[in-house]
């Protein structure tokens, strides 16, 4: 779903999240600007440890900040309780972790459909919708599948699905093909792609070039800072493979 | 062997990354432990004392005794019948040496604020070959003088000694010594008192009115252990009079008896520590099942350095087996420290209590103890990680919904708010989870209602002992109270203990049942849920098993209160109104405790939670 | 090419018309772009070699109407071919120089061109990821651009390990 007007879905400026760490301060996120814009999907890169993640964490209220601001759907939030992000978060935010974080007590479409139970929708609704969305990522066959019956493929579509339930604003993914072989990565590949389609406005923390490469633009962070900014989408690369594909010279061929 | 090395190691490792955990089994095995260790230091703390006196006023080996009713009439024929059976059982070839026999009078001791019943045995002059007894102040009966003898135990009642007179039935006595013998119990607990006298001082008191009621021998045999056999075979005496009877009695007998208020405190004790040990069994099952749980999230870990489940549970085994045994040390050390003070209050032990040597039986009851409860404590974890091999069956995994029928049990549930219903199916999902909980916290709500009931049993009993005294017992009648006080601060001491660990179980679980459920919570706050939302899920959750617990504790308190009734407290149902009112109070007090845990957890931001390992 | 083709003409000879249309089945939408011109010449060439056996049908001499066959020749050569283990190149050797020379001759700043690198390559896996998406999810030439797609993968992270390598040089 796209903001009203030409303005940002989230905006963070001077983002900051400090960690104490035997003793020393650990700028996880040190003065981080973003902005994702309405339909955009923007992905970030970075080794290990650059705090990819924890700027995820942040503009998702999952953690506090220590500094800055953060703007969503144009409203301040960085200083909101954990019950009024919690609320927020319902209709705005869809969250696809790495490790999927399916509640395993419950079914597929149980975990689904708990979005919408969570915004008030009448429990046929929410039931009717999860079912929908589960036909629609292809897995409606395992809905009353418990998480742990799941492959690591399945279990993320059916993450997908609980984030989408409530149309939000914006969905942040983290790593979301981190465990994943690479006929899953290629599937959701394939879903992010009809998610973009549609005008779904993405964040994507990931480590992964081929997730990376999907992006409108592209930020690169390393120690906590955003270090390089890129726009992927609309600039054509120099050369192409799929030109250089049939262009198979007699390099290692014949004698 | 190998196997054996590995898991020593595993289990050191173990103890020292959660030290808390393992000091709070600790502390309630050795609270287990410590009742019976001083319960069986108790036990018997009265015998060498006992043995002392008998082996140094030449004990009797069988005592022969013979009282003829109050209102027997008849004259002297049934004491020369037993004066005759005397001489019989005196030739006996059995026998080795023959105190006695010895005539009794009964009569009343004037003392303050009523009388007491007396007994004044006429002894000849000089040493007597068996039952001399020990003089523990002034000097023993003499040809010279109408000094009395009393014993010891009626001379510290009435606080006099040598030099002091006392009175019966208005004659004067001047108090020549005091003593000590194994023939009576002490006095005010075994009645009625008795002083040894002269026969010329008997001739006085005849005088005055004290009749003549009893005869009493005793004798030593050649073989000590020929005793039983020999008062068996001479039971019988031929008199006349229904009202007369002739007694033989046992050292070995006598000795057992000898000593009824320790036995009441060892009892008392005994089963105080039976019931802290069931408590300790609930509470350590839950604390090793946390582990468990903890450890079976590392095992993949631990699969990869070569160990499998079954050596996770043979450590688990080593490391409490070693808690036991810790606990064991200190259960018996505490028993030695705590049983004399304990003993002192005690009125028939003649002279100050001893504690029995510790034998290796008595050490293998307390140590047993221990084993027993982390033996209960950990089979059913135990069995669960030996018969699962995999990393997803080892976590406790959650139950499907049960074929097409849930579809309508769901819809069933959609009149509820969203939390009831996360509540419910997270319950209904883990229902082996749900049943241990239950189990653990039936068992705190059953010793709650024992502890309820134990309280107006002591009052009732407080009412018994505060009987006003009858004629005779002017003295005595007080005796027991001392008892029962000790009884009473033993059993309600007790009852505070039982209350505290109940309150430690319910934390502990509402604290492991926080800890689990803390990751699904963050993804749901995730998702959107409030804090408050995900508390109120929590105590859901929890609740039934709570309810169950209820359901089953209450019953099962009653059945142990009847059983536990087999002893000296008189048994009294427990009101409905305070079985009412612990069913309403532990469900709240249970969804208090489960909220303080969760509410830290749901205070945390998700990301920590959920990154958290 | 000219294994390849030599290969394709194994089962069957073949006008020069079917060997494109072969090659670009093969291919996938690569293929469209194949040049028609290279695959005449490299045929020609296989003729030259003696490992192809032209036979001319009708009058045309356009090379569309001529029937290529192999020769005996031509069939060992092709069972030499498929038991051949060798791989085309995998190391960037070239890049590789490039960013020693930048940086010993102080020309420019190997992160930088590191940097730049990167993103075009990214740019580069786009368009194929976006080829991909357009090929139904199990046809061959599909395969083929996975394979693109996942060197293009491979070669970014070495490069962000060139990145950071370089990085920790230019501290020291």
């Amino acid at each position: 779903m796209s903001a009203p007007g030409g303005r940002p879905v989230v905006e963070a400026t001077g983002l900051t999240r400090i960690y104490a760490a035997d003793g020393v301060a650990v700028r996880a996120v040190d003065g981080v600007d973003l902005a994702v814009e309405a339909g955009e999907t923007v992905s970030v890169m970075g080794p290990s440890g650059c705090g990819k993640s924890s700027l995820l964490h942040l503009l998702g209220g999952l953690d506090r900040a220590d500094a800055g601001e953060i703007v969503l759907d144009g409203r301040r939030v960085e200083g909101l309780s954990e019950t009024s992000w919690a609320v927020l978060r319902r209709r705005t935010i869809g969250f696809v972790f790495q490790s999927f974080n399916l509640v395993d007590e419950l079914t597929a479409v149980e975990n689904v459909e708990l979005p919408a139970l969570l915004v008030g929708a009448s429990a046929r609704r929410a039931r009717h919708r999860a079912v929908e969305l589960l036909e629609r990522l292809g897995v409606a066959d395992r809905r009353d599948h418990m998480p742990d019956r799941l492959s690591g493929g399945e279990s993320q579509r059916v993450a997908v699905a609980r984030a989408l339930i409530n149309d939000p604003l914006l969905i942040l993914a983290d790593e979301p093909t981190g465990n994943l072989d690479s006929r899953a990565t290629g599937e959701i590949l394939r879903l992010f792609a009809d998610l973009r389609a549609s005008g779904q406005s993405l964040l994507v923390v990931t480590h992964d070039a081929r997730v990376a490469s999907t992006a409108d633009r592209l930020l690169t962070m390393r120690d906590g800072a955003v270090i390089g900014h890129t726009h992927l989408g609309g600039v054509a690369p120099v050369g192409s493979v799929l030109a250089g594909l049939a262009d198979f010279g007699d390099a290692g061929g014949a004698r | 062997m190998r196997s054996f090395r590995l898991a020593v190691r595993l289990a050191r490792r173990n103890l020292r990354r959660r030290p808390a955990q393992a000091a709070l089994l600790l502390l309630t095995l050795t609270l287990a432990t410590g009742m019976f260790g001083v319960g069986m230091a108790l036990y018997g703390s009265a015998d060498g004392p006992w043995d002392r006196v008998w082996a140094a006023t030449d004990g009797f080996h069988v005592s022969a005794a013979y009282y003829r009713g109050r209102d027997a009439d008849r004259a002297d024929v049934d004491l020369d019948a037993a004066r005759a059976r005397f001489a019989e059982l005196a030739a006996a070839p059995e026998v080795r040496a023959v105190g006695g026999p010895w005539t009794h009078l009964y009569g009343l001791l004037d003392v303050a604020g009523g009388t007491e019943d007396l007994t004044a045995e006429i002894r000849d002059l000089g040493r007597s070959p068996v039952d001399q007894p020990l003089v523990t102040a002034g000097s023993w009966l003499s040809a010279g003088s109408d000094g009395v003898v009393l014993e010891q135990g009626l001379a510290d009642a009435l606080d006099v000694g040598p030099g002091d007179t006392i009175r019966v039935q208005g004659h004067q006595l001047a108090v020549r010594g005091v003593a000590m013998t194994v023939s009576r119990g002490r006095f005010p607990l075994s009645r009625p008192a008795q002083i040894w006298i002269t026969p010329t001082t008997g001739e006085a008191l005849r005088r005055i009115g004290l009749t003549e009621e009893g005869l009493e021998m005793q004798l030593r045999l050649h073989d000590p252990d020929d005793a039983e056999a020999f008062a068996t075979a001479h039971e019988a005496i031929e008199g006349r009079g229904e009202t007369s009877a002739l007694f033989l009695d046992t050292w070995r007998r006598r000795r057992a008896d000898s000593h009824s208020d320790i036995d009441i405190l060892a009892g008392t004790v005994f089963a105080a520590g039976t019931l802290i040990g069931l408590l300790t069994v609930a509470t350590a099952a839950v604390i090793v099942g946390g582990r468990m749980a903890a450890q079976t999230r590392q095992i993949g870990t631990l699969k990869a350095v070569g160990v499998t489940p079954r050596q996770v549970v043979l450590a688990l085994l080593v490391e409490n087996l070693a808690l036991a045994g810790l606990a064991t040390l200190v259960g018996l050390g505490a028993g030695r420290m705590v049983a004399p003070r304990l003993a002192e209050v005690s009125q028939t032990v003649l002279g100050r209590p001893e504690t029995p040597t510790l034998t290796w039986g008595r050490a293998a009851v307390v140590a047993g103890v221990a084993a027993a409860v982390v033996v209960l404590a950990t089979v059913r974890p135990a069995v669960r990680g030996l018969r699962h091999s995999t990393v997803r069956s080892l976590a406790s995994g959650a139950r499907p919904p049960r074929g097409p029928g849930h579809r309508t049990r769901w819809a069933a549930t959609a009149g509820l708010p969203l939390v009831a219903v996360l509540g419910l199916r997270s319950a209904r999902r883990r229902p082996a989870r749900l049943l241990t909980n239950a189990v653990g916290l039936s068992l705190a709500v059953a010793l709650i209602v024992v502890a309820a009931g134990l309280r107006p049993s002591l009052n009732r009993l407080a009412a018994v002992g505060s009987a006003p005294a009858q004629p005779g017992e002017a003295l005595s009648a007080g005796a027991v109270d001392h008892l029962y006080e000790a009884v009473r601060a033993i059993v309600l001491g007790t009852a505070g203990l039982l209350l505290v660990l109940a309150t430690v179980n319910a934390l502990i679980i509402a604290a492991l049942a926080a800890r689990d459920s803390a990751r699904n919570h963050a993804t749901l706050r995730a998702l959107g849920a409030t804090p408050r939302q995900t508390v109120a899920t929590l105590i859901v959750s929890q609740l039934g098993a709570c309810l169950l617990a209820v359901a089953l504790g209450l019953p099962l308190g009653l059945g142990l209160w009847s059983v536990m009734d087999g002893g000296d407290l008189p048994p009294v149902p427990v009101p409905a109104t305070t079985l009412l009112a612990i069913a309403a109070v532990v469900p709240l007090g249970f969804a208090a405790l489960v909220a303080v845990p969760a509410r830290r957890w749901a205070r945390r931001p998700p990301a920590r939670v959920l990154t958290y390992e | 090419m000219r294994d390849p083709i030599l290969a394709l003409l194994a089962k069957e000879p073949a006008h020069g018309y079917e060997l494109r249309q072969r090659l670009v089945q093969a291919l996938g939408p690569p293929g469209r772009a194949l040049n028609p011109g290279q695959v005449y010449v490299t045929l020609g060439r296989l003729v030259k070699a003696g490992l192809v056996a032209v036979e001319q049908v009708g009058q045309s001499s356009h090379p569309d109407k001529k029937v290529y066959e192999l020769t005996a020749a031509g069939r060992d050569r092709v069972a030499e071919w498929l038991a051949d283990l060798s791989w085309p190149k995998v190391t960037p050797t070239d890049f590789h120089l490039k960013l020693i020379a930048a940086a010993v001759a102080g020309l420019a700043d190997p992160v930088a061109l590191i940097d730049a690198q990167r993103h075009e390559l990214l740019r580069q896996l786009r368009e194929v990821q976006e080829a991909i998406l357009v090929e139904p999810p199990d046809s061959r030439g599909g395969l083929l651009l996975e394979g693109a797609a996942l060197r293009l993968q491979a070669d970014i992270r070495w490069l962000e390990v060139c990145e950071q390598r370089w990085l920790d040089w230019s501290i020291r």
